[in-house]
């Protein structure tokens, strides 16, 4: 039960500073410099693309 | 050939996946997930320019950015948390028409009412604060709430999760507290300590650069830190936090929903490490970008390579810290088969991971999104280096041509067809802009161009048609309609037949296929366009079968887009 809220209290906190903090740069304005939308969708698209060729059923 | 027959007939997989969406969209749990895209959706897009617009929405006349994390952060929690019992609720539930109506004529209030703001009319000045639109919001956000989930549903949902709401409200606080005070970390006017980060970047970046050059100099007080030629200012952003905190909300994600094959608390090690990797990847990008930019001919290298270097970096990580929770021994568990009461495995339960056929669909166009990154990092003005799509892919392409081969390549007179209609409405607004006298948008490719030779630039524009007539075409047809459209269906998408495809999955596969190709956040032009023409290439698809006949009016849209732009020189249609 201890070992259970733990986990689960620390991924939440991971969770909540994580968004938090990377909110930060996701401004989505155009005059910040470090915010491409283009490339982001491309970067985040090619991981999750990748993620999913990694989660190839084993065993075949 | 790939016989376009539909073998889940046999398992009973496609049609219980497919009706299982449209029956979560009447239970709880998809009415919960309904309301919270279509609150993002509304919070986003239509008041994007927050805190920056006067008439912007606030909340006892504070901001509702500084405060709008709780009720996020709260809603992930309860619905993360809660996703197990609430995924028990199946009883289905009715859709409130009239209270939608009225959530969409408060949201048409308020949308007008912010449109008026910004147009600076007079009335504004009797509510300054925005209270009136703030009211209405927020009224507009209840009407919807109990449109999607009535009242005696609500009170269903929070018996069955307990008093999960409570600490879901306070992991909301909680969040938004420490979201709040962390950012004193790398906001430098805040407090006397703030700006931290930004100087912990600085000294490490001084010190790698010091390995390669005499000429350093660094200004502490500014956080500029460059050569004589050439300095840059480590900004709030480029502190490293931005990674820090995509990399722990991807690290925290990731243990979540796999953390019935991981082991806690061992795999909670490996948050640390990748964030260390991360801030070291930011220090060696940052410093890459000092000793590039001091490189003739390339000065203004920093337009493309510390963004792109950016993605890279978190692509990386990432990748790194999922395949280290699957591989390691000592942090991966194998999870129990699903078994019955006599303890002998489940028949119909579904077996784990994705299809191995995944790879010969998806890999030709990760190949060319990642060949993407590395051209757009080693570019200022133009990709010069855009050809590594075309030989990315085309490797790809070629590795997995024995498996690909086995597909219906054949061509009927609907592919081409439905490719000289796309084009005609990709280019429509350009052309009706052409007609009323408007000039092309100015863009930076064809002035670039220009200034090469006649070799460098014919050899450039020979290979951007090759990439986007024959291997853009062929790797999105099989990572849109061939996987993404077909996945929706069954996770066996190999299996389903492309006559079968489901309406529902040809439209949610085309609106991704319509993000792909946004070139801003707001860019609803393309988000439309690209989205009608992901319909109309996976109707030619689903005629006949055949992943040729989309294949076919990919290519022909593609084409003549490339003459247009060539012909017209309207360079800002690539």
């Amino acid at each position: 039960m201890t070992k259970n809220l733990l986990k689960n209290s620390l991924v939440v906190l991971g969770l909540a500073i994580g968004i938090c903090a990377s909110a930060h740069g996701m401004a989505f304005t155009k005059k910040t410099p470090e915010v491409d939308p283009s490339m982001a969708i491309g970067a985040v698209t090619l991981l999750a693309g990748s993620l999913a060729v990694l989660r190839i059923r084993r065993g075949k | 050939m790939i016989k376009s027959k539909c073998t889940c007939a046999s398992t009973g997989n496609c049609p219980s996946r497919s009706r299982r969406v449209i029956v979560l969209s009447r239970q709880l749990l998809g009415r919960l997930l309904m309301l919270g895209a279509s609150v993002a959706f509304e919070y986003l897009f239509c008041f994007r320019s927050r805190g920056t617009v006067a008439g912007h929405l606030r909340i006892f006349g504070v901001f509702t950015d500084l405060y709008g994390q709780i009720p996020i952060l709260a809603f992930i929690v309860f619905l993360g948390l809660g996703y197990s019992r609430l995924k028990t609720l199946r009883e289905e539930i009715p859709f409130g028409r009239i209270l939608f109506g009225g959530h969409f004529f408060c949201m048409a209030v308020v949308f007008s009412m912010t449109i008026a703001a910004q147009k600076g009319l007079g009335w504004r000045f009797l509510d300054p604060f925005g209270y009136t639109k703030s009211a209405v919001y927020l009224l507009a956000t209840v009407l919807l709430a109990l449109a999607y989930i009535p009242p005696r549903s609500w009170m269903v949902a929070l018996r069955a999760t307990g008093l999960l709401w409570l600490y879901a409200l306070l992991a909301g606080v909680t969040g938004w507290f420490l979201g709040t005070t962390v950012k004193s970390l790398w906001y430098s006017t805040s407090t006397i300590d703030s700006g931290m980060m930004q100087r912990a970047t600085l000294h490490e970046v001084q010190a790698v650069l010091g390995i390669f050059r005499q000429d350093v100099v660094v200004d502490p007080t500014t956080f500029t830190i460059g050569t004589q030629n050439n300095t840059i200012m480590i900004s709030g952003g480029c502190s490293g936090i931005e990674g820090l905190g995509l990399v722990l909300a991807f690290t925290s994600i990731w243990l979540w929903h796999f953390r019935k094959e991981i082991r806690f608390p061992q795999a909670l090690l490996l948050v640390p490490c990748a964030l260390g990797c991360s801030w070291i990847l930011n220090i060696v990008r940052l410093s890459a970008l000092i000793l590039i930019m001091n490189v003739s001919g390339f000065e203004d290298a920093w337009a493309g390579f510390h963004i792109a270097a950016g993605w890279i970096s978190f692509t990386a990580v990432a990748l790194a810290f999922s395949t280290a929770t699957e591989k390691l021994s000592w942090v991966r568990r194998i999870p129990p088969p699903d078994l019955n009461s006599a303890g002998a495995p489940q028949p119909w339960s579904e077996p784990q991971g994705e299809s191995p056929a995944i790879r010969a669909y998806l890999l030709p166009f990760l190949a060319i999104l990642a060949a993407a990154l590395v051209s757009k990092a080693a570019s200022a003005n133009y990709e010069w280096l855009y050809s590594l799509r075309f030989f990315a892919a085309a490797t790809a392409l070629i590795y997995f041509w024995p498996e690909l081969k086995k597909l219906n390549w054949r061509i009927g007179w609907l592919g081409p067809v439905v490719g000289v209609a796309v084009f005609l409405m990709w280019i429509a607004p350009a052309g009706i802009a052409r007609i009323l006298g408007h000039p092309p948008a100015v863009n930076s490719l064809g002035t670039a161009l220009a200034a090469l030779s006649p070799t460098a630039r014919w050899s450039w524009i020979i290979l951007r048609v090759a990439t986007a007539v024959v291997t853009v075409p062929i790797a999105e047809e099989l990572a849109f309609r061939g996987y993404l459209a077909r996945r929706f269906v069954s996770r066996e998408f190999d299996r389903v037949s492309f006559t079968s495809l489901t309406v529902l999955a040809i439209c949610l596969s085309s609106i991704v296929f319509g993000v792909e190709h946004m070139k801003d956040l707001m860019d609803w032009q393309h988000l439309l366009l690209g989205t009608v023409a992901g319909i109309a290439f996976a109707v030619a698809l689903r005629r006949r079968g055949r992943i040729g006949d989309a294949v076919a009016a990919h290519a022909v849209c593609n084409l003549l887009l490339a003459a247009w732009v060539l012909g017209l020189g309207d360079w800002a249609q690539w």
